[in-house]
């Protein structure tokens, strides 16, 4: 079985033989078809389909899932250069890929969870008007009630066993499903003793401060070049779409720096602003671009990014793991 | 290894200065020598070039021509000149004897001083360098009490730094061409073996249109040079950040190249810009090469 159009299909299993029944047929079949074929699941679940697959294994690709999963917009980074990388074979004809991705979703916070399950929605878009074929396995003995329940929301098919699929009856458009996501948002951080005022022409001196920031925290020198980075991108943005000035505001906690950049827009616009764009960040820009390069390297440089973009006040908040291991 | 003190741009010279210039490529001489003498024009001094062969004067200055310069009315105006002194065998023996009879000239003639330009020949050097080093040692006085600049032109493909080094000594440091930019945190400088530009500091939304400028500019010169396949290399090993429009702007100056067969090398590109060159896709874009730095 083999289709053209883009595929993505969530495998909700309950036992070892139902997560076999769902993935090894598509494994093989996908090896039959001279299809790319990676894996990247929980370890336990790589034993089981290793052994399964018998000597067709090491034509497969495994990644355990805690290897992958990082960050949300990362992942979808790494799928999509995975992909670019893949997606012809060593004669450049094309070729097929399929992936079967686990994501991870145990020892995330309510915030992590929910920009995860953002991720699986903007899948559907990333990969549009691609062949490749995803199938995301989600584990019913272990996954929270409401994590199933959204993969029903952000998958349009569902597997049902070796070859078998079917519409998902409560599938979201990525749209509304984003939109969905951005219905509670955290409060705006109060004024500290750390808040870097900026303006038109001023990005160096954010950068300094929010280097000197990160210095101070003692993370590593990496680090502290990406946070460097996507503030200063954000900042840019926020000069040249907010109004000219803004506020960057510093914290941290044991897990994160989070740097929030907040502007109070253009209120008096003499004509209706253009609309944010859609997905800011999200989806990999074409590198002959003439724009949309800067929010999707804010992403790919931090951990987790939220992001209010209004003509009358926009707030992106930036999370960087202080022990990140990239 | 090498404590040799920064150059000064040609456009920091003053009377009095005596300078060694050890070029790499005739492209690099003839920046210097023409701003040098350009200069010199503007500031109401007389141009001396004491050249290496015995070449008519215009021959001798067409590359002041290329820079916008009328040579046929200077030099009937006596505001450039041309010397074969140093062409000939002994020219190095009274080139101080020289240089103060015709500074004296100058200002007799009304100028206000005199700029020389002088190309220093392997031949008239004498043994271990010896005349070469008398006649740099008697220079200084002249520098010293007349209104005079000069620069002493050292081939560096001919006398190597092990040569040179001790002649240093012998005039107030060396000269290098103009920065193209320069501002609190980026200055852009033209290099010419191999020909391109050197970025120091950082670039952003604030420079990147005097990047856009020079970028623009050296693939110009870079399209006019006489070889096959224009490369054109900017040196980043002094780059501290460039953000993403800066980055994007020499993936494009790259793209540009390549349409016409060329290629933009970035040389000397620091961890954290690779990797956000491997974030947007821009090291597998037509036209851009990382170099892998000689470090």
């Amino acid at each position: 079985m083999s289709r053209t159009r883009f595929v993505h299909q969530a495998l909700c299993y309950g036992s070892d033989d139902e997560f076999l029944d769902g993935t090894l047929t598509f494994a093989r079949d996908g090896l039959d078809a001279g299809d790319t074929v990676l894996a990247v699941v929980a370890s336990h679940n790589i034993g089981l389909l290793d052994e399964a697959l018998g000597d067709r294994s090491e034509e497969v690709e495994f990644v355990d899932a805690n290897d992958w999963y990082g960050s949300p917009s990362r992942t979808l980074g790494r799928y999509n250069a995975y992909c670019a990388a893949h997606y012809t074979d060593a004669t450049g004809r094309p070729r097929g890929i399929r992936v079967i991705g686990e994501p991870v979703w145990s020892d995330r916070t309510a915030l992590e969870v929910r920009e995860w399950m953002r991720y699986e929605s903007l899948l559907n878009i990333a990969f549009a008007g691609t062949g490749h074929w995803i199938l995301c396995p989600y584990d019913t003995r272990a996954l929270p009630v409401g994590i199933i329940r959204s993969a029903v929301r952000t998958h349009p098919e569902l597997a049902l066993g070796p070859r078998q699929s079917a519409h998902c009856g409560r599938y979201v458009d990525p749209a509304d499903f984003y939109a969905e996501c951005d219905t509670t948002r955290p409060p705006v951080l109060p004024a500290g003793r750390d808040d870097v005022p900026f303006a038109r022409g001023r990005s160096a001196h954010v950068r300094r401060a929010v280097s000197a920031y990160a210095r101070g925290l003692g993370v590593s020198e990496q680090l502290t070049h990406d946070i460097v980075t996507a503030v200063h991108e954000t900042v840019v943005n926020s000069v040249r779409h907010g109004g000219g000035r803004g506020v960057l505001r510093l914290r941290s906690d044991s897990e994160y720096v989070i740097c929030e950049i907040s502007d109070p827009g253009t209120p008096a616009a003499p004509s209706a602003p253009p609309p944010p764009p859609q997905f800011p960040g999200h989806l990999p820009p074409d590198p002959s671009a003439a724009n949309g390069h800067g929010m999707w390297v804010v992403r790919q440089l931090s951990d987790l990014a939220t992001q209010t973009l209004d003509p009358t006040g926009s707030v992106v908040r930036l999370y960087f793991g202080r022990s990140a291991v990239l | 290894m090498d404590t040799v003190p920064a150059p000064r741009a040609v456009g920091e010279m003053r009377a009095g200065d005596h300078l060694l210039l050890g070029y790499e490529a005739d492209e690099e001489r003839e920046t210097v020598v023409a701003a040098f003498l350009l200069d010199g024009l503007a500031s109401g001094h007389r141009g001396l070039v004491l050249g290496p062969a015995d070449l008519p004067a215009d021959l001798a200055l067409t590359f002041l021509e290329s820079r916008g310069c009328a040579v046929d009315d200077e030099l009937a105006a006596g505001r450039l000149s041309v010397d074969p002194h140093l062409a000939t065998p002994d020219g190095l023996w009274d080139l101080d004897e020289v240089i103060r009879r015709e500074t004296r000239r100058a200002v007799g003639d009304g100028y206000l001083g005199l700029r020389v330009s002088m190309e220093i020949m392997r031949g008239q050097a004498g043994k271990g360098l010896k005349t070469l080093h008398d006649s740099e040692l008697l220079l200084e006085p002249v520098f010293a009490s007349l209104p005079v600049l000069g620069i002493c032109q050292y081939d560096r493909r001919v006398f190597d730094e092990g040569e040179l080094a001790p002649l240093d000594g012998l005039h107030h440091g060396r000269v290098a061409a103009d920065l193209v930019w320069h501002d609190e945190l980026l200055s852009i400088t033209r290099t010419f073996a191999p020909p391109g530009l050197a970025l120091a500091g950082e670039v952003d939304d604030t420079n990147v249109t005097a990047l856009a400028r020079a970028l623009h500019a050296e693939t110009a010169r870079a399209r006019a040079r006489p070889v096959n396949g224009v490369r054109t290399r900017i040196d980043l090993r002094d780059l501290r950040f460039i953000d993403v429009g800066a980055l994007r702007l020499l993936v494009f100056a790259g793209g540009a190249l390549s349409a016409s067969g060329g290629t933009l090398v970035l040389h000397g590109v620091a961890p954290h810009i690779q990797r956000l060159m491997r974030v947007t896709g821009w090291d597998r874009v037509p036209g851009l090469v990382v170099e892998q730095s000689d470090l």
